[in-house]
């Protein structure tokens, strides 16, 4: 089978594609035949090698197809049942062995762009508006990088639960994006202070929660736009890491909360897993939910979808397709 | 009338003993003819400078007694009631001009002395297990310094959610405090490495909170024993300050929280002071929590009182009669 392989780490470039063998299932796993597999900003950082695997080894956390065998002791999904799955490694390949436990079926009223889509991005939406911190109608919610590919999400959940939405973004184009995902105030971070503006847009009051998946650049800040007893939840370091923090600043800065979260607490049980991807479909099926596909390449041009990902001109879902 | 009074930071002998005039009410202040002040060790921290008061001034952060005279805009208490207060500075001394929209009145279940040492310990028990966590039935606690002023009223309130309590202590003599104030298990971390002891106890499934007023010896073992998406409830650092620490400790130790609550943001409505004060007086009055009055002195025994307090050879309230 065809698949996208990194012998070793480095740039787009690396992702060269090789002829490998179809993975043998072991007792517990299912062999998918992938048509959609999901471009993450993780699978970036294992091909770059700040995150550690193996070598050589297939990229890709997460996708969508079609199950073409199971192991012995895989009760769950057959043959021909639609299905995804995040958190495997090895999804950028025709073909890939997915544990029982990871998979979840996929409705008829879903495609499997979609199915793919909701998987690191939906659920990690999914958990931060309902888990991480329980949004409740009335709050008001910052969100950075609201343009992004969990951000257009997370837009949407949070006006769905009826909170405000203040959403920062980089460009007057994502801007619009994020107003029509339902941001309810829009700061471009390029041209405005953002802790001025959310400021005086919560009349100094400022906001019960901070979703942050940018990190460094954004955190100090984060800190003088929350009111009193505000939630920080820092999903990701898109813009490098936070230096360590004094939990002084918490009490000085109004009893604060701190969390750092990861999407694989969020979806640790079974039941968790299947409660949020089922949950998720509903809203996609619904119309509650739009995904916004950023762009789908075939497998190959892996590295052009890196590329693209990485310049960060575009917005919402990159997918490659087998 | 008698005071207490700072000329200079110091040691307990900079607690003078004066006569001042009884103080005036402005038009939103009421004086309050006080039959008991608390002795906290944040009037020590006052005392010796650390925490800056203009000099001179008179100590004490808690107090209850009598109304004697009202200003002009005062509506919520009125002369002849009981009532107590706590977070201003004043109370050591036989009258004080409080504000009066920080009062609370004192119902009849409950006497002066009870009102006057619940106050600060009383109310940061409750924000801490009602609001900052809000504990509930069949969860754990891991609570540190559980024989303290606070500690011994923080199990209680725990014991009585129906949440299972583990709580470290220095000696026997304050683990058999702990037990009779409801803690299930006992860890005596002079003896007992409390991260493994508290692993072995949750079956190495941890806790769900960590009420923690010892700061910096105790803070990263205190992550360690947390269970997935638990919360570090920083409260106060006996022991030091916590430093700086890293934030991806957090995702990898289980999407943990961290928060650094004071008291003062738990009562900054009139209306959470007054709830929270009625909540903790109907505990009082219904004997569900008891208090440790077992040191009372004269207000020129003042010094005295914080010899005995610094030198921890008191467990329980220590309260001046003025």
């Amino acid at each position: 089978m065809k698949a996208i392989r990194v012998s070793h780490a480095g740039g787009p470039e690396v992702l060269e594609v090789a002829e490998v063998p179809i993975p043998q299932v072991k007792s517990t796993e299912a062999l998918v035949k992938v048509r959609v597999a999901g471009v993450n900003s993780i699978d970036a950082q294992f091909r770059d090698g700040r995150l550690r695997t193996p070598l050589p080894f297939i990229p890709g956390q997460e996708g969508a197809g079609i199950v073409s065998s199971v192991g012995p002791q895989v009760k769950s999904v057959k043959p021909g049942d639609r299905v995804a799955w995040s958190g495997t490694l090895g999804s950028y390949a025709e073909f890939i062995a997915v544990p029982e436990e990871h998979l979840v079926p996929v409705p008829a009223s879903i495609t499997d762009e979609q199915a793919t889509a909701a998987m690191v991005h939906g659920l990690t939406a999914h958990y931060l508006v309902n888990d991480a911190h329980k949004l409740k109608t009335g709050e008001t919610a910052l969100i950075h990088a609201a343009a992004g590919g969990v951000g257009l999400l997370l837009v949407q959940l949070a006006r769905a639960i009826g909170a405000r939405v203040i959403g920062t973004v980089s460009s007057e184009e994502k801007g619009k994006l994020a107003r029509e995902a339902g941001a309810d105030e829009v700061i471009v971070f390029t041209r405005q202070d953002f802790e001025d503006e959310v400021k005086r847009l919560t009349d100094g009051k400022g906001v019960d929660v901070v979703y942050d998946g940018v990190g460094k650049a954004t955190f100090d800040k984060n800190l003088n736009v929350m009111r009193l007893r505000g939630m920080l939840v820092l999903y990701g370091m898109s813009s490098g890491a936070v230096p360590p923090v004094d939990p002084a600043k918490l009490s000085e800065k109004g009893s604060l909360y701190m969390a750092r979260t990861t999407l694989a607490h969020f979806t640790a049980t079974r039941e968790e897993l299947l409660a949020r991807t089922s949950a998720l479909f509903s809203m996609i099926a619904d119309g509650t939910l739009n995904l916004h596909i950023a762009k789908s390449y075939p497998l190959p041009d892996a590295p052009q979808a890196h590329k693209d990902m990485e310049s960060r001109k575009l917005s919402g879902k990159f997918l490659l397709v087998p | 009338m008698k005071a207490i009074q700072v000329k200079h930071p110091g040691g307990p002998e900079a607690l003078e003993l004066v006569d001042l005039p009884v103080p005036q009410p402005k038009a939103g202040e009421a004086v309050v003819k006080l039959t008991a002040s608390g002795v906290n060790f944040i009037d020590v921290y006052f005392r010796e400078g650390r925490y800056k008061s203009p000099l001179p001034f008179v100590v004490g952060q808690e107090g209850a007694g009598v109304v004697t005279a009202v200003g002009s805009e005062v509506k919520s208490v009125k002369v002849g009631e009981r009532v107590a207060w706590t977070g201003l500075q004043g109370a050591y001394a036989e009258y004080a001009a409080v504000a009066a929209d920080r009062l609370v009145s004192i119902p009849s279940g409950v006497t002066d002395q009870q009102a006057a040492a619940a106050m600060l310990q009383g109310m940061t028990a409750h924000y801490l297990s009602h609001d900052t966590y809000p504990l509930k039935r069949g969860e754990t606690a891991l609570i540190h310094a559980a024989a303290g002023g606070v500690g011994l009223l923080l199990v209680q309130m725990a014991h009585n959610i129906g949440a299972r309590v583990i709580a470290t202590v220095s000696t026997d003599e304050k683990a058999k405090l702990a037990r009779e104030a409801g803690a299930d298990e006992v860890i005596l971390y002079t003896q007992t490495d409390f991260e493994a002891e508290t692993k072995r106890l949750t079956g190495d499934k941890g806790v769900n909170v960590v009420y923690d007023s010892v700061g910096k010896t105790t803070f990263e073992k205190g992550l360690n024993v947390l269970r997935p998406r638990g919360m570090m409830v920083l409260f106060g650092g006996s022991s030091g300050a916590v430093p700086p620490f890293d934030l991806i400790a957090l995702s990898t130790k289980g999407s943990l929280y961290v928060t650094r609550p004071t008291l003062g943001a738990y009562i900054a409505s009139r209306e959470e002071l007054v709830e929270r004060s009625s909540s903790v007086f109907g505990m009082l009055a219904a004997g569900k929590l008891k208090l440790r009055i077992e040191h009372t002195y004269s207000l020129s025994d003042a010094q005295r009182a914080h010899r005995d307090l610094e030198g921890r050879k008191t467990t329980g309230k220590l309260l001046l009669l003025p």
